[in-house]
């Protein structure tokens, strides 16, 4: 039995959603960080699918650059939380809110 | 470098060195300023050649896109006007040495003069109408510098504003007729404009005299735009001479003259101007009666006779009023330096009411005076009586008879009121209460020299224009300048030349008795200062306000825009600018105030509110966008 198009992107979508509600759910910030990289994991596994199955290497070149900026989202994000944690002495994003209107 | 490039640029160059060294050449600033113009007055001489040829002398300076090129010009006109203002004006330059000796500011004195001189030679030998129009406008500049050169007195600062105001005036006229000129010609050249007359439409070419006599009459004083001519005597004497009476005012003159070939073809703006001229001399010598400033008096009498010669220009004798400017030149330069003799001798006295009896006491400033007011009212030999008859009658021979009535009328009035002037100022008893006092130092003497040699053409420059058989020197300097309004056989003239000199000489006559009667005769000596007083208080009103130009002109122009600008600083400026900025702002703070809102602060909110817009989107396209 082979690995269909179709239950790639079905698990790339679970994957997403996932991130998705830890994202919107979730108030500790590193959780809310790694929900956004699952989140960018579920569309890098869309491309490369989408990429193998139409025989086109455009996504595989997505794929890097997605990487390299969630890396680079990682080690920022990392730095503002662990900077806010020293500032607030608590891990929930909802009190870091002193940019309001 | 051309000696015409030389005779321009000299002056320029001794207003640098002045500006520049002013400090330390002090008093010597004087031998400098004369020296420029006097050496370009020599090569001007030397220049004349050159002028009076077959072709007039032509140099190009710049060119820039066609039809825009500038250069210089020296035909008989131009050099007429150079001779007339390094000449003139270097005679009156020596004599400002004597009479700005003790003043502190003679290097920039001397500075604004040579920069006038330069302002002037740029006017008269520009080869283009845009030179002339800087040329015009770096002259009201120099005017303006001039007349409120003592600038701690708020009338001579009052004054000098009025004149740059409305020599600005006359300065927008001669721009909107280079405009028209370039629009219809292609050119700025005068050579080219004066080709191309032909082809102008009527109605522009009338339109562009008009707008250039508009730039002649600020220029020179012609009513209405006269006012400022009297206020102007607010500087310093030799200005007066050289700026307010020889050179300057006459720039009209000269533009009419210049663009002859225009006006010739413009009978009707002919007409206006010629009018124009013989109102300006009508009033000038009304009001000249009823001066009792000496300077004014002088200022009003200026104002008339330029009346005369743009009326002789304005009709289309030509030769006869440029005739005029070249003989009034010496006369009234002569008559303000002699004027200046005695305001210096009486310490700043200028009320001829508080004169008299210096006859005696001032024997140089009277013989010259008296040579100079016979040469104005045109005494038989003297200058003024060849170049004045030869404007009232060429008024004449070019049909226009109200005219020549004016014009005869005015020079009997003018003999009055000269007369009056040396009657009150020469004889009888001294009414003053400052000494005078007539020095002999060596800047007094110096003043002396220049009112001297300028007795010798205030006599001799009529006998230009006597023709001892053949055409006269006057006529064959121009040549074929004036070719174009050569006079064609007129109607049968009521009059000989002979007859009208005559009747002309018995007004004068007439006008000398009245004034001796008035004010020369022992009689009314006896009882002067009552007689002056009561005279002072029974002047008409119209005469007091000098026929009401000044409010005229004030409740017309001047308050109208002052109470312009007052609505806009009081209403349009705080309600309607200010106010629509603050608008503005208000606008901005509000919407701020609205959509501020939106910013919670809560990552989880935005995220919430990302997702579903997404989710919408992709509904969208899931939906309506797959149906298309």
């Amino acid at each position: 039995m082979s690995v269909e198009l179709s239950n790639y992107i079905a698990l790339s979508a679970v994957m997403f959603f996932i991130g998705v509600t830890g994202v919107v759910v979730r108030r500790n910030p590193l959780i809310v960080l790694m929900s956004i990289e699952l989140m960018l994991n579920a569309a890098n596994l869309a491309l490369v699918a989408f990429s193998r199955a139409w025989v086109n290497n455009a996504g595989h070149v997505f794929v890097f650059l997605v990487v390299t900026v969630a890396a680079a989202e990682a080690a920022i994000g990392l730095a503002i939380v662990v900077a806010a944690f020293r500032r607030a002495k608590n891990v929930d994003v909802d009190e870091v809110s002193r940019l309001h209107g | 470098m051309s000696l015409v490039e030389f005779i321009w640029l000299l002056p320029l160059a001794g207003a640098v060195v002045l500006w520049a060294f002013g400090p330390q050449l002090q008093r010597a600033s004087g031998a400098v300023g004369s020296a420029t113009v006097l050496v370009s007055f020599v090569a001007t001489l030397f220049a004349f050649g050159s002028a009076t040829g077959p072709v007039p002398w032509h140099q190009v300076l710049l060119s820039w896109v066609p039809g825009f090129t500038f250069g210089l010009r020296l035909d008989p006109l131009s050099l007429l006007w150079t001779l007339i203002i390094t000449g003139v004006g270097g005679l009156i330059h020596v004599y400002s040495i004597g009479y700005m000796w003790s003043d502190r500011a003679i290097a920039r004195f001397f500075a604004y003069m040579n920069f006038f001189v330069f302002a002037m030679l740029t006017l008269v030998l520009s080869d283009n109408v845009v030179g002339l129009l800087v040329g015009w406008g770096l002259v009201g500049l120099a005017s303006y510098f001039l007349i409120g050169f003592w600038f701690y007195k708020p009338s001579a600062v009052a004054a000098a504003k009025k004149a740059f105001v409305i020599n600005v005036v006359g300065d927008v006229g001669i721009m909107f007729a280079v405009f028209a000129l370039y629009a219809a010609t292609g050119s700025i050249a005068f050579s080219d404009i004066f080709a191309r007359t032909g082809s102008l439409e009527p109605g522009v070419l009338a339109a562009v005299c008009v707008a250039l006599f508009i730039g002649a009459a600020a220029k020179s004083a012609q009513v209405p735009l006269h006012t400022w001519l009297p206020d102007a005597m607010e500087g310093p004497t030799p200005v007066s001479a050289l700026i307010h009476a020889a050179t300057m005012v006459t720039a009209g003159v000269y533009l009419v003259a210049r663009f002859a070939p225009l006006y010739s073809l413009s009978p009707s703006v002919q007409e206006l101007v010629g009018v124009i001229g013989a109102l300006t001399m009508v009033t000038g010598a009304i009001l000249g009666v009823a001066q009792w400033d000496i300077k004014r008096i002088l200022a009003y009498s200026t104002m008339s006779q330029i009346g005369y010669m743009i009326m002789g220009v304005g009709v289309g004798a030509y030769q006869a009023g440029v005739m005029h400017f070249f003989t009034h030149a010496f006369f009234k330069a002569q008559l303000f330096l002699a004027a200046g003799l005695i305001i210096h001798a009486l310490h700043d006295e200028q009320d001829v009411r508080k004169m008299g009896g210096l006859r005696e006491r001032l024997p140089f400033a009277f013989w010259t005076m008296l040579i100079g007011t016979l040469a104005i009212i045109g005494f038989p030999g003297l200058s003024g009586f060849f170049s004045k008859d030869a404007v009232i009658y060429g008024v004449l021979e070019h049909g226009h008879p109200f005219l020549y009535v004016a014009g005869v009328l005015t020079a009997g009035l003018t003999a009055y009121y000269m007369f009056r002037m040396i009657f009150l100022t020469f004889f009888g008893a001294y009414r003053g209460e400052s000494s005078v006092e007539e020095h002999a130092s060596l800047p007094e003497r110096l003043m002396q020299v220049p009112v001297a040699i300028l007795v010798v053409p205030t006599i001799a420059a009529g006998y230009f224009s006597v023709s001892f058989g053949g055409p006269s020197a006057w006529t064959r300097f121009f040549g074929t300048l004036f070719q174009v309004s050569a006079n064609v056989a007129g109607p049968v003239l009521p009059i000989s030349e002979l007859g009208s000199s005559l009747l002309v000489l018995v007004l004068v006559a007439a006008g000398i008795v009245v004034a001796y009667v008035r004010y020369g005769a022992p009689a009314a000596q006896a009882t002067a200062p009552a007689r002056l007083r009561t005279e002072t208080e029974r002047m008409p009103a119209a005469l007091r306000h000098a026929f009401w130009f000044d409010d005229v002109i004030d409740a017309a122009i001047v308050h109208p825009a002052q109470a312009l600008g007052i609505a806009i600083t009081r209403f349009i400026d705080p309600h309607v600018i200010d106010a629509g900025v603050r608008d503005v702002v208000w606008v901005a703070g509000a919407l701020g105030a609205i959509f501020r809102k939106l910013q919670t602060g809560l990552v989880r909110g935005y995220a919430l509110t990302i997702v579903i817009a997404a989710a919408a989107f992709i509904a969208y396209f899931a939906t309506l966008g797959a149906a298309k």
